[in-house]
């Protein structure tokens, strides 16, 4: 922790950015902040409550944030990749930013669990299973000591997704759109996603309006699809969707499935190396084509 | 492959018996080099077909979004097709790459998402293939009436909610009250 | 406020018969939306589209739906007549209703049904169309040709005598290409330095065409009408200015035992050379690679190790110092003729490609491939024109001329014909035979494709004149076997094996596609075939274009061809150019993409799958010049409209013209009303 808080202070003092975005802690848990001033840099923490994902704040259309000045971020591995994500669409260089890395265990599910606690299989974040990133690449400072890995749930996103995928089609039909008549269209996933970065969504086009805006399950239907479908290829997995949604719908489900798809298909695995071109939008002669007629 | 549909009805899933003279409607999305000229060509060399497809006609399948398909379904189709040039025969050079990889993509989450894939037909046809054309909608044809109508979809949204005809119009148009769905 | 008008043929009774016209008029003139329906026998005849100008006058009409046949077939037709009348064309579109209906139904309530859906989806569409005006791009009015062989000389001259300036870019140090290292041509056996060299002077003295040779392309910017090409002159080490081609310094020339490229390795030449006493331009080069005093230079040496030809040259025309320069020439179109050069059935195959073990992987002496029997043929070739064959200098009496060899062989990587070798093989071996009356000249052949002018005529003297004799099979093994080169055969006639000790042995190798095409064509944003020949834009309809506009192709480098066939290929792209530079601005269809700068966020990843690199990114800048973002821009020149940029922007902030997502989406929608 010092190791951060020390990093943090100097970055501010000598003028390298003007704000460092990490976490703090909170009377139920750990929370974003963002240090201006070398003194708040005490206020920094990180731990296994620190779940979220704080690229989120690096879009640029959040004036507000970029008001601020240059950011310096404190990021995990998922974080990273979230970064090379914006690298890649080029929505910003990499030195517009300081990049903090922390080696990361794992964290909890929740954020609001009080102090921090020690994970168990019960409360892990389930994504953490499939981390290939517990010391993140593309930083400018690593800090923190190797952490173990993170215990395995009682169940993986992979295994829930198998047990889906071997109910009868008519029983995922039923599941999803039983989940998806749920959503409120509150768009949060959308908002707290540091891949959705359109200036306007296309949820919000209404000339045409291929998405309907009434959060009946027929619209909910295309809009969850949409997004799914945009963020092939993009989607670093943080699970922050998912935690924000109101209505519990399992948005983990259906990202981490159009992972596998690309993973499968295109040998595709989303890295935090901005080089590495995603897989929509690149293609190869001998892509397989076994569902065309 | 008959093209007159009462020589083709097959069973419903599990067995379960169809609505007697259920007709299917297919919106076919498809590129205008290979495709589209394909078909003509299937035409231009009488070659019969099931009448149930209403063909759209795209520049090339590079421009097909999935959008469209859900639109289509959201609409009452109860199948889609959608087809183009081989790969390496693209007029714009590398549109159905990124097709294929875009619908491979798009095939599989419908797939996870409970949508039966026979609703979806996918396919190569070139401009001189109007005799594949024909087995191409014929056997889409087929599947998805084995399949049943696709209410489901479109039965999303409560009634009331759902507009029930009429295309969006420019400013100043009055909207059209138009005749509602006849039964099928 | 929309108002169409919808003209329904009747096509006499192609549509009438299986379709209820009238019913259909009917049903769509209470579309909303729809000022005007009637139906006619037959739309496209003179009277057919006076009825649509009229109706667009009396009725005031905005948009056009004509009920009827393909619009391959006759969209243009009524865009020209709605053009006539003042209406903007591109508010006119076709309902396809004969292609795709009435000839592919027979009930005529079904097919009657699908005509309404069918025409009301089209006007729905015609709604949200926009009077586009066609786009004009300005026309740099002069040619670059990539390639200075028989191809590229042709398709030079015929732009040059048009009037217009023509850069031409030759790899090696003389133009000419493999015409020049021929004997003779068939079918008429002239020589072929004869009627090629006139053309080389003539393309090197043409006032029209620039010549770089010893060069190459290095750069393509741009876009029909428009290209920047960067070329490299690679460093010749002689100034081509001062030289006046009297060969003293190739005279004096020390390293005299470097295998000629031209003589195709059975000859030698000097370090610093030209190719053949005829080059054009008859400037020498300097092959550093096999140069004493650069390779001295290479090891460090501080006293240069030779200098003879420096010091031969009156004119100070040497300079060991010169380096690559680079040209950029301004060019409006561009000519790709860089022709082929042979299979090599050697170990080191690029991807795809196998060598031929059977035959020695090269290895075996006495056994040559076409371009060198033409060597050993010409007067003025390493044996001055005596069939002699290479390992000991003596005339071989018996000479198997194998055919086939890699071409027509899915197993070697080269399932394809190569057009010219039964021919060049009937003259080998005529050629053969009229030097060593003697000689056997045994030719395996798989068939006889002889199909040109004279071709089959010429191929049968071989036979009956020439005694060449013709085996009907393949060859299994060449191998050597003391003093012969042993050929293990099949005659599929007699059916019976054959071996036959020959003196010699020449393979008609597999014509490919030169060394760097493949990169060149990523130049040029061309596309190229499985087995690496540039593709043309069609193969029926459109042989001598490319799918980039303003990049034509002519000659061996788009597929295996004789002289006559790149000849009138190379003429063919000079007709499109001259006809591309015939005004000063181009037209073209407004299918364009156009960004939404408000919405679109740059991600660029529509320039990822642009097949045509016709999208940038620019810059946005506040008032005072200070930048605060970019977006996507689409270059309308280069655009070709096939709107996968749409298909992949999340926002939607790309719009392609006449596909446009409202246009998709209203006959998307018009569907769901379907009966």
């Amino acid at each position: 922790m010092s190791e951060l808080r020390d990093i943090a202070r100097a970055i501010l003092a000598d003028g390298r950015a003007r704000v460092v975005i990490g976490w703090e802690d909170a009377r139920r848990g750990a929370r974003p902040v963002f240090a201006t001033d070398p003194d708040d840099a005490d206020k920094l923490i990180f731990d296994a409550r620190c779940v979220h994902n704080l690229v989120t704040y690096l879009n640029p259309r959040r004036d507000n944030v970029a008001e601020l000045g240059k950011i310096a971020l404190v990021v995990k591995g998922c974080d990273a990749k979230a970064v090379a994500g914006l690298l890649r669409e080029a929505q910003l260089g990499r030195d517009d930013v300081v990049l903090i890395g922390v080696r990361c265990g794992g964290v909890l599910e929740a954020s609001d669990l009080g102090q921090p606690l020690a994970l168990t299989p019960e409360n892990v974040a389930p994504r953490c299973h499939e981390c290939d990133v517990r010391e993140p690449n593309l930083v400018d400072y690593l800090v923190g000591d190797p952490q173990p890995d993170p215990p395995r749930p009682a169940m993986t996103i992979d295994e829930r997704i198998a047990a889906l995928e071997s109910r009868p089609l008519e029983e995922r039909w039923a599941f999803w759109t039983e989940q998806f008549s749920k959503c409120v269209r509150c768009y949060a996933c959308r908002q707290v996603c540091p891949l959705c970065i359109c200036e306007r969504c296309v949820a919000e086009k209404t000339r045409p309006q291929w998405i309907e805006p009434s959060s009946h399950a027929r619209g909910n239907m295309s809009w969850n699809i949409t997004r799914a479908l945009h963020l092939a290829g993009r989607c670093v997995g943080c699970g922050e969707c998912e935690r924000f949604c109101p209505v519990g719908i399992p948005l983990s489900l259906m990202n981490r499935k159009l992972q596998q798809i690309v993973a499968e298909r295109y040998g595709y695995v989303v890295s935090d190396d901005p080089e590495k071109p995603a897989p929509i939008g690149d293609y190869r002669l001998d892509d397989r084509q076994e569902f065309i007629k | 492959m008959s093209s007159r549909r009462s020589d083709t009805i097959e069973q419903g899933a599990a067995g379960a018996p169809l609505c007697a003279g259920f007709e299917p409607r297919l919106t076919a999305f498809v590129c205008n080099w290979c495709t589209y000229t394909g078909a003509d060509l299937a035409g231009t060399s009488r070659l019969h077909m099931a009448s149930n497809v209403r063909i759209i006609r795209l520049p090339c399948t590079g421009r097909i979004d999935p959008l469209f398909v859900i639109k289509a379904f959201e609409r009452g189709a109860d199948g889609v097709i959608v087809s183009g040039c081989h790969p390496a025969d693209c007029h714009y050079t590398s549109g159905n790459y990124h097709a294929r990889r875009r619908f491979a993509v798009f095939h599989d989450l419908m797939e996870f998402v409970g949508v039966d894939p026979r609703r979806i037909t996918f396919s190569w046809v070139s401009a001189s293939e109007g005799a594949k054309w024909r087995d191409v909608v014929n056997e889409a044809v087929a599947n998805v009436r084995a399949l049943g109508p696709f209410d489901a979809y479109r039965a999303l949204a409560p009634e009331d909610e759902a507009p029930e005809d009429g295309a969006p119009e420019p400013a100043g148009e009055a909207v059209p009250t138009g005749a509602a769905r006849s039964a099928s | 406020m929309s108002r169409i008008g919808v003209f329904v043929c009747h096509c006499g009774e192609n549509i009438a018969r299986t379709v209820d016209c009238a019913a259909v008029a009917e049903a769509v003139r209470d579309h909303p939306g729809v000022a005007f329906a009637t139906d006619y026998k037959y739309m496209c005849s003179d009277p057919g589209q006076t009825l649509v100008k009229q109706a667009i006058e009396e009725h005031k009409l905005t948009g056009v739906v004509v009920a009827a046949c393909s619009p391959h077939m006759h969209e243009k037709t009524f865009r020209r007549a709605c053009d006539q009348a003042g209406l903007n064309k591109f508010m006119c579109e076709m309902a396809n209703i004969r292609e795709h209906c009435s000839w592919i139904h027979e009930d005529r309530g079904e097919a009657t049904a699908k005509a309404i859906d069918i025409s009301r989806t089209i006007v729905e569409k015609v709604k949200h169309n926009r009077p586009l005006q066609t786009i004009k791009i300005p026309v740099t009015k002069r040619a670059l040709v990539i390639g200075g062989g028989i191809a590229g000389i042709q398709a030079a001259l015929d732009i040059a005598d048009g009037g217009h300036e023509v850069v031409l870019v030759e790899k090696d140090a003389s133009i000419g290409g493999h015409m020049s290292q021929l004997s003779e041509t068939f079918p008429t056996l002239d020589c072929s330095q004869c009627i090629l060299t006139p053309r080389m002077v003539e393309a090197y003295q043409h006032p029209n065409i620039k010549l770089h040779t010893w060069s190459e392309v290095e750069k393509v910017d741009g876009y029909i009408g428009n290209f920047e090409v960067t070329i490299r002159k690679k460093a010749r080490s002689v100034n081509e200015d001062l030289c006046n081609g009297c060969g003293d310094c190739f005279g004096a020339c020390p390293a005299k035992r470097i295998p000629s490229e031209f003589e195709a390795g059975l000859g030698k030449r000097t370090a610093i050379y030209v190719p053949f006493p005829q080059a054009v331009p008859n400037i020498p080069v300097l092959d550093r690679q096999n140069c004493t005093l650069f390779k001295g230079r290479r090891k460090g040496l501080k006293k240069d190790a030779c200098g003879k030809c420096k010091e031969a040259c009156l004119k100070g025309a040497i300079d060991y110092d010169a380096e690559d320069t680079f040209v950029t020439e301004a060019v409006g179109a561009i000519v790709i003729a860089t022709g082929f050069k042979l299979y090599d059935i050697g170990r080191d195959q690029p991807e795809g490609l196998k060598g031929y073990g059977e035959y020695g992987y090269g290895e075996v002496p006495d056994v040559i491939d076409g371009l060198q029997f033409e060597r050993l043929a010409s007067a003025s070739g390493p044996t001055g024109g005596a069939i002699l064959r290479p390992s000991d200098g003596k005339e071989p009496k018996t000479v198997v001329f194998v055919h086939c060899v890699g071409s027509r062989d899915p197993d070697k990587g080269m399932a394809y014909c190569s057009k010219i070798c039964c021919m060049y093989n009937a003259k080998h071996a005529m050629l053969y035979k009229h030097k060593v009356h003697d000689g056997r000249a045994i030719a395996f052949y798989m068939d006889l494709r002889a199909a040109g002018k004279g071709y089959d005529e010429f191929s049968r003297r071989a036979i009956e004149e020439d005694e060449a004799e013709y085996i009907r099979g393949r060859v299994s093994r060449i191998f050597r076997d003391g003093d012969v080169v042993k050929v293990w055969g099949f005659d599929t006639l007699s059916d019976e094996q054959v071996v036959i000790d020959a003196d010699m042995v020449v393979l008609a190798t597999a014509i490919r596609p030169q060394d760097g095409v493949k990169e060149l064509a990523q130049k040029l944003s061309v596309s190229v075939d499985a087995d690496g020949f540039i593709n043309e834009a069609h193969p029926k309809l459109r042989p001598v274009e490319t799918n980039t506009a303003g990049v034509f192709v002519a000659g061996a480098c788009q597929a295996p061809r004789d002289i006559p066939e790149a000849v009138a290929m190379a003429s063919a792209t000079g007709a499109k150019v001259l006809g591309l530079f015939s005004a000063d601005e181009l037209e073209r269809e407004p299918a364009v993409a156009v960004v939404n700068e408000t919405t679109c966020i740059g991600c660029m990843r529509c320039a990822l799958v642009c097949p045509y690199g016709a999208i940038e990114q620019r810059e946005i800048c506040t008032v005072d010049g200070h930048v605060c973002g970019h977006t996507a821009y689409v270059n309308p020149g280069v655009c070709q409209g096939c709107g996968t940029c749409e298909a992949v922007c999340l926002s939607k902030s790309v719009e392609l013209e006449t596909f446009t997502d409202e246009q998709v989406y209203s006959e998307i929608m018009a569907l769901g009303q379907w009966e």
